[in-house]
């Protein structure tokens, strides 16, 4: 390659120019907020509210604590991918991470609940008792998947590898929490293994499938 | 012309406005930072391409600097995952230079974050010594294998899991 070359370049891309709007977080924010509602509002409206939120009663303590700590993995992990979308060395995305890392208290639970009641633990395994929830929890995520991905294929992720998981836990993670609107178990087994799957299999599916697409 | 942060981020903006002069200048200055940035990673023959690769995808994602941050560390994360994809396609001719380029101590910041000599410092040693001698010195993979006591196959496997480990340690800085 000559010098020659390289200015015919710079000549090249110069005449390609033209005035653009810089990509703003917020407005992925929106994009996200957008698609979270969507997916609430359209399980809601197809499979309807969980009966006691339906009352105005409350979700009982635990179930209430689990779906805000998947609330905040779902808000970091989003939040994560759309920063990714704008790139600079030292910036720092691991926020996901230490969300991920408080969010694995829920199957950690389940657990130590599941090692005192084995038949309890049987019985919320079944996936009769919970493949329907993982299945319309990760398809109620898809929103907020759609809206990640396609901000940050406009944008540049670095990472597209990090930016796919990221994207499948926060789409998870938002499943997870619209499911638990309508999910009238309180069974922190069920919770931690049938809507924990959802974030789980969501993120491993972002890896698999959206990395490759983010490449640039 | 020196390169300087606050004169880059000024030509940025503007170019961002559609300043074509301000543009073409930018991205002759680009195209100079870019060149010493490469200088310290690949083979000299592979430079120019780089840049230029480099410079079309500066082009392409214009719009994901934020003018309320700094413009060399945005370039340089474009810069490093070219460099990285370039080292994903030429694995096996990867060339991995730390050449005497002079370096402005402004840019040394961002230069240093990426130094090579770091990097293998997180490999496990016998894979950090076969890239070493196979990649940075030049050596054959059987000199490298009596050097290092391995087989050559080992020395092999070695090159291609430090690469890859090497790469994921890019990424993640």
């Amino acid at each position: 390659m000559t010098d020659a070359s390289i200015d015919e370049l710079i000549e090249g891309l110069t005449g390609d120019l033209q005035p653009l709007k810089p990509r703003r977080i917020a407005r992925g924010s929106l994009w996200v907020a957008a698609g979270w509602l969507a997916g609430a509002a359209a399980l809601l409206w197809v499979a309807g509210m969980r009966h006691d939120l339906a009352a105005g009663i409350m979700m009982p303590p635990l179930p209430m604590l689990a779906f805000w700590t998947i609330v905040a993995l779902g808000v970091a992990a989003a939040w994560s991918a759309l920063r990714m979308g704008l790139p600079g060395v030292g910036r720092d995305y691991s926020g996901w991470y230490w969300a991920g890392l408080a969010a694995l208290a829920l199957p950690l639970t389940a657990l130590v609940i599941g090692f005192g009641d084995h038949r309890a633990a049987m019985e919320a395994a079944r996936p009769e008792n919970g493949l329907r929830c993982m299945i319309e929890g990760a398809m109620s995520g898809l929103g907020v998947g759609l809206a990640l991905f396609a901000w940050l294929k406009r944008a540049a992720p670095t990472s597209p590898a990090r930016a796919g998981w990221a994207i499948g836990i926060a789409a998870g993670a938002a499943g997870a929490t619209i499911i638990a609107l309508h999910c009238a178990s309180n069974d922190m087994m069920h919770i931690a293994l049938w809507h924990g799957l959802a974030v789980a299999l969501s993120g491993i599916a972002g890896r698999v499938l959206l990395a490759p697409l983010l490449r640039w | 012309m020196s390169i300087d942060e606050p004169s880059l981020a000024r030509l940025m903006a503007a170019a961002q406005r559609g300043d074509r002069a301000a543009y073409r200048a930018l991205l002759t200055d680009c195209q100079r930072w870019l060149s010493r940035y490469f200088a310290r990673r690949i083979a000299p023959h592979q430079i120019d391409d780089l840049v230029q690769e480099t410079l079309v995808s500066m082009h392409r994602k214009l719009a994901t600097w934020d003018s309320s941050r700094a413009f060399l560390p945005w370039l340089a994360a474009i810069a490093r995952y070219r460099w990285i994809d370039a080292l994903r396609r030429r694995r096996d001719a990867a060339e991995l230079h730390d050449d005497d380029a002079f370096v402005d101590a402004e840019d040394e910041a961002v230069h240093a974050r990426l130094s090579l000599d770091r990097m293998l410092m997180h490999l496990p040693s016998g894979q950090a010594q076969a890239i070493t001698l196979v990649k940075i010195e030049g050596a054959s993979i059987a000199e490298a294998a009596q050097i290092c006591g391995q087989s050559e196959s080992l020395v092999k496997v070695n090159i291609h899991r430090g690469l890859k480990k090497l790469a994921l340690l890019i990424e993640s800085e």
